[in-house]
């Protein structure tokens, strides 16, 4: 764009000259735009993570809990259904907070904004294969 | 026009056209009709934006390129490959939500995602159509989800119960999100404002709350609609590339 008005100077350009050059900077652009895109919803995907781990906790723990007074309910096994499956509840409440946090089971563009820009084509593309699979221990 | 004293008058459900099939009560409530406004204007907009597509957009071509990129991006990033097949559903999903919660912030209007029944009928779809294809996709081996490998045997005997119980809440917490996020919003909207008459000369500050507490409803109607969407391309994300 800056070079276009000494361009004009000369004889009437080729309007293929330089096509290369604004070809790459075209490109260069659209690699570098992203970014500023990622960084918007780098902020959104943060604040959407906030509100929806809160709501898992107290979710899991309600309801397993109501189950287990259901299944106390139904089978006369007081108090031991509703025990067990307060803790249960409890356990899978974490785990889902514990995996809306660490990214796990999630795609590898969702959790890291930071390396998702750089490589675009392949951001996203790829889930992650195996969430279970950081068992180095 | 009377500003309601009753917080939660607003989320009452009212008969506009009672019908009666049977012993079941099928009336079209303002619910449903706020919900029909929702799926008009979302038509409406798409119909209007395309009507004459240009490569040039216009206002309303470019409102609605935002809204199919955003979509787009989101379940590219969130899928990957194979995702484009479900964006008709996610697209549809996102604009319903989005245009219910934002037709809530109306003034006087209804807002049907506060009501539970609503959101869990979204959430329950969500649920069946990924464990569909989870199912349809992978067969038994779908199961293989609730079976963390590189655990001790004895162990399973406790995760996998786990598994399963975070694997069924999510319809409940997906649909009690919303639901709780509007209800909430909304409920408190309407305290501030009968602080705000009652007290008078003071009403300054509840009012002043409103003001603000209105713009944070504006950003938590549009971000629980992208909240929802997002779950819905996670979860789907899951039932295609099983791990």
């Amino acid at each position: 764009m800056v070079a276009l008005p000494e361009m004009s100077e000369r004889e009437p350009p080729d309007p293929l000259a330089h096509l290369g050059e604004r070809i790459d900077k075209a490109r260069a652009d659209r690699v570098r735009r992203p970014s500023a895109v990622v960084d918007r919803s780098a902020m959104q995907q943060g604040l959407g993570l906030g509100l929806r781990i809160g709501i898992e906790l107290v979710v899991a723990i309600s309801l397993a809990t109501g189950l287990g007074w259901a299944i106390d309910h139904w089978l006369g096994t007081r108090p031991w259904g509703i025990i067990v499956l307060f803790f249960l509840g409890v356990a899978a409440g974490m785990l889902n907070v514990y995996r809306a946090v660490s990214g796990i089971s999630t795609p590898v563009g969702y959790r890291r904004p930071d390396g998702y820009g750089q490589s675009e084509d392949g951001a996203g593309k790829q889930p992650s294969q195996a969430p279970w699979d950081d068992d180095e221990n | 026009m009377a500003i309601e004293l009753h917080p939660l008058e607003q989320f009452t459900i009212e008969r506009i056209i009672p019908i009666h099939i049977g012993g079941l009560d099928v009336s079209y409530t303002n619910a449903a009709l706020t919900m029909t406004i929702a799926v008009v204007f979302v038509t409406a907009l798409m119909v209007i934006a395309t009507r004459s597509a240009a490569l040039v957009p216009g206002r309303w071509q470019s409102v609605a390129e935002m809204l199919y990129e955003f979509v787009a991006d989101m379940v590219d990033s969130n899928i990957g490959q194979g995702g484009r097949q479900f964006f008709p559903f996610v697209f549809t999903l996102f604009t319903f939500i989005l245009f219910a919660n934002l037709l809530g912030m109306i003034p006087f209007s209804y807002t049907t995602t506060s009501q539970i029944i609503v959101t869990f009928a979204l959430a329950a779809v969500v649920f069946i159509l990924v464990t569909a294809i989870g199912i349809i996709r992978h067969g038994f081996h779908f199961l293989s989800l609730f079976v963390p490998h590189g655990v001790p045997k004895f162990l399973l005997l406790l995760l996998v119960p786990i598994e399963l119980l975070s694997y069924f809440i999510r319809p409940f917490t997906l649909s009690i999100r919303l639901f709780a996020n509007m209800l909430a919003g909304h409920t408190m909207l309407a305290i501030f404002g009968g602080f705000a008459a009652s007290i008078g000369v003071f009403a300054l500050f509840p009012t002043g709350i409103n003001v603000l507490l209105v713009g944070l409803e504006f950003l938590v109607a549009v971000l629980q609609a992208y909240v929802f969407a997002i779950l819905t391309c996670l979860y789907l994300n899951e039932a295609v590339h099983l791990h």
